[in-house]
């Protein structure tokens, strides 16, 4: 008897030392590290929890989540997309998701980043970075030709067309990856059409047939002469290899490329600036959006523990862990950041130059099918760019889209009162 | 009988329990779900026809017939590419020429990849600016023939038929020259002496006794040919690019059912309805096939 007794003891001491699990789920495996160094944090403040973090494609993720969501197999904590959106919407409508506003403070996110997950007045997760996208440009080779940040388009032309003339790819685009080239497409937008034009867009005061539009899509499509030989069939993998070993001195990217880049080619110097407009008297802007939250699952078995980690999250030493593992911008404020000055110059571009008008990622525009972005963008540019439609039917082919669904462009065009 | 019958059902009943979970409760589950809209979490909506009507008349039709052709011009290729240039080939290695057991190993090779282990490979080596194929090109001096070949509309679905007649070749030629050395010697010596030619020989005999193999192998190239999904999402990725000029109903399903990137709408029962069209396609074919297995059987 006194055998078991002590055999009972000891099973319960050990069960009270194991960790509590807590697993989450993402589509960034660049994160993994992140977590270990949470763990680790956690565990010096007393907090014996064990964090399991799984990966998946970031196409794969949101139906193997949704799936496991729904038959309770789930993880306790999930990476979620952005609101307004169909995806984290649908698993807050169906009481998928435990809103967090009144469990976690806030006050270390600024209003702006919030917007991007919050519905109905409650907050749903906890951000965790944003991103930035841009020119990336090969210093070394600005440098060697004398070319100087362009502060117009004409000037960014006239500097692709001097690497052009000395043999050296002036931009290389991914455009096997329609995604990429919707991306393109909207950090020009932002500065050339500018955000008080977008806004007048998403008011419906103006369509995609103005003149302004069709005119980004022909500036778009006059840059192709200078991107790389059979530009159509190259992927984001290409791309990486190529910028990162110099043969290319410019891409159309965002701050996530950096790690890879750095990681391919240790010594490379990379400069960014924002996609220049027109003319003198227009800003330059910068589309920022947020790229996603941890959310608490309403199936989780462990719902303490990942509010531990969820708190964790929300304060300013996760977005230094997960900044400097990452080289990614902490949707927190105060972190230290990596003391590098590329790095620090995007995470001032984020804060002061952010466009609070956008038409890709985070719009209005891609919350219904068809949607700017995957039916029309994405498509449209790699027609355009392989000549089967002109700038003025791709414009054509973007009110067409539009005017079935979005109410503010219907109303203009008289199809709804 | 009825004795017999009760001793067989526990040697039947674990399989029939297998394909009952696995193929018949999956299959209905899908003709019902195609009467929904569904976008994977939360509530089912009951929208009748309406998902069969989106497809085949509606906003979603012009996808749905671009990718339906694709796969009648994969069937029309591929009957011509594998099983005809298969038979060919097939008629050299018959002929026991030098070297043919080396060269029927070789054949059959690239049909052991893995289908996405095949799109890996023949990706890098069609990539534009240092893959094999366009070195090779500008090496010979044929460098004006060198293209992107999987980012132009005009080549991009050429060059995956090609690919996929790179792997399956092999089956076809393995298939047809097991059927071609059936043929009983007699009647190939009996020809000779009586004069015949080559080409007579091929065309009375060898065509005549391999056509019912002919036939097995095409129903089941078209069965086939409905169902192609790997290699295009090897090659070109769900969103079958360039703009959807590789697409077909296999990559056209996943997107619909399952989103492709940054989907706004993932609808699980509009993709149900594309998986019951493609069953509709391929049944009546099957069944074809099935009665013409059952036929040489009882011969």
């Amino acid at each position: 008897m006194r055998k078991f007794f002590v055999i009972f003891l000891a099973l319960l001491v050990l069960v009270a030392f194991s960790a509590t699990k807590v697993e989450i789920w993402s589509w960034r495996s660049q994160d993994a590290d992140v977590w270990k160094e949470v763990e680790k944090k956690l565990k010096e403040k007393g907090l014996n929890i064990e964090i399991v973090f799984r990966a998946f494609i970031p196409t794969e993720y949101d139906s193997k989540m949704g799936i496991a969501l729904q038959s309770g197999t789930g993880p306790d904590i999930i990476y979620s997309r952005r609101l307004p959106g169909k995806r984290t919407g649908d698993l807050i409508d169906a009481g998928l998701l435990v809103p967090l506003d009144d469990k976690i403070d806030f006050s270390h996110f600024s209003q702006n980043v919030l917007r991007y997950i919050s519905k109905d007045g409650r907050i749903w997760g906890v951000p965790f970075a944003v991103q930035v996208v841009g020119i990336f440009y090969n210093k070394e080779i600005y440098d060697k030709f004398g070319l100087k940040e362009p502060k117009i388009w004409d000037e960014l032309v006239h500097n692709a067309e001097v690497l052009k003339k000395n043999g050296i790819t002036p931009f290389f685009i991914p455009g096997k990856e329609a995604w990429a080239l919707a991306m393109q497409h909207a950090m020009c937008g932002v500065s050339v059409l500018g955000p008080e034009w977008i806004a007048k867009l998403e008011k419906g005061e103006t369509d995609f047939l103005d003149p302004k539009w069709i005119d980004l899509n022909r500036r778009l499509n006059e840059l192709k002469k200078y991107y790389q030989e059979g530009f159509l069939a190259n992927s984001v993998t290409d791309q990486d290899a190529a910028f990162a070993f110099g043969q290319a001195a410019m891409v159309f990217y965002g701050i996530w490329g950096l790690q890879q880049w750095r990681s391919l080619n240790p010594d490379i110097k990379v400069g960014y600036f924002m996609v220049p407009p027109v003319s003198e008297d227009q800003k330059p802007y910068a589309y920022v959006y947020m790229d996603g939250a941890l959310a608490l699952t309403s199936i989780s078995k462990n719902k303490e523990a990942a509010l531990e980690v969820l708190k964790f999250a929300a304060t300013p030493e996760f977005g230094t862990i997960f900044s400097n593992i990452t080289y990614n911008i902490p949707a927190v404020m105060g972190a230290k950041v990596p003391e590098d000055p590329l790095f620090k110059e995007v995470v001032e571009v984020a804060e002061k130059h952010a466009s609070p008008h956008v038409y890709w990622v985070g719009s209005v525009f891609v919350t219904q099918k068809p949607s700017l972005y995957t039916d029309v963008l994405a498509p449209g540019m790699q027609e355009m760019y392989a000549g089967k439609i002109t700038p003025e039917e791709f414009a054509k082919k973007a009110q067409d889209a539009l005017s079935k669904w979005f109410k503010p462009l219907r109303k203009r065009l008289g199809l709804e009162n | 009988m009825k004795v017999r019958f009760r001793k067989l059902l526990p040697f039947v009943i674990p399989a029939f329990s297998i394909y009952t979970l696995l193929v018949v409760y999956p299959f209905i589950y899908s003709f019902y779900l195609s009467f929904f809209s569904w976008s994977g979490v939360g509530a089912k909506k009951f929208v009748g026809l309406q998902n069969f009507k989106d497809m085949l008349f509606g906003s979603y039709s012009p996808e749905f017939f671009n990718a339906f052709w694709h796969n009648v011009y994969f069937f029309i290729m591929l009957s011509i590419f594998e099983v005809g240039l298969g038979f060919i080939i097939a008629l050299m290695l018959a002929t026991r020429i030098r070297g043919h057991r080396v060269f029927q190993t070789v054949v059959y090779m690239p049909n052991i990849i893995s289908m996405v282990l095949v799109g890996f490979i023949w990706s890098m080596l069609l990539n534009p600016q240092w893959g094999l194929i366009n070195q090779t090109l500008k090496a010979i001096g044929l460098g004006k023939l060198a293209r992107p070949w999987l980012g132009d509309a005009s080549t991009a679905l050429n060059t995956i038929i090609a690919v996929n007649v790179w792997r399956h070749i092999g089956f076809y030629v393995l298939v047809m020259l097991a059927a071609i050395l059936d043929i009983p010697k007699e009647l190939f010596e009996a020809a000779y002496m009586d004069g015949a030619s080559n080409w007579q020989i091929v065309r009375k005999i060898i065509f005549p006794l391999t056509v019912p193999t002919f036939q097995t192998l095409l129903v089941l190239l078209f069965i086939w040919s409905f169902n192609i999904f790997d290699i295009v999402y090897a090659l070109e990725g769900v969103q079958a690019g360039p703009y959807r000029s590789t697409d077909v109903l296999g990559t056209l399903f996943y997107r619909t059912a399952f989103g492709g990137l940054g989907s706004s709408r993932t609808d699980l029962g509009l993709g149900a309805a594309v998986s019951v069209l493609i069953f509709l396609i391929v049944i009546p074919v099957s069944i074809l096939y099935v009665r013409m297995v059952e036929r040489r059987s009882e011969r």
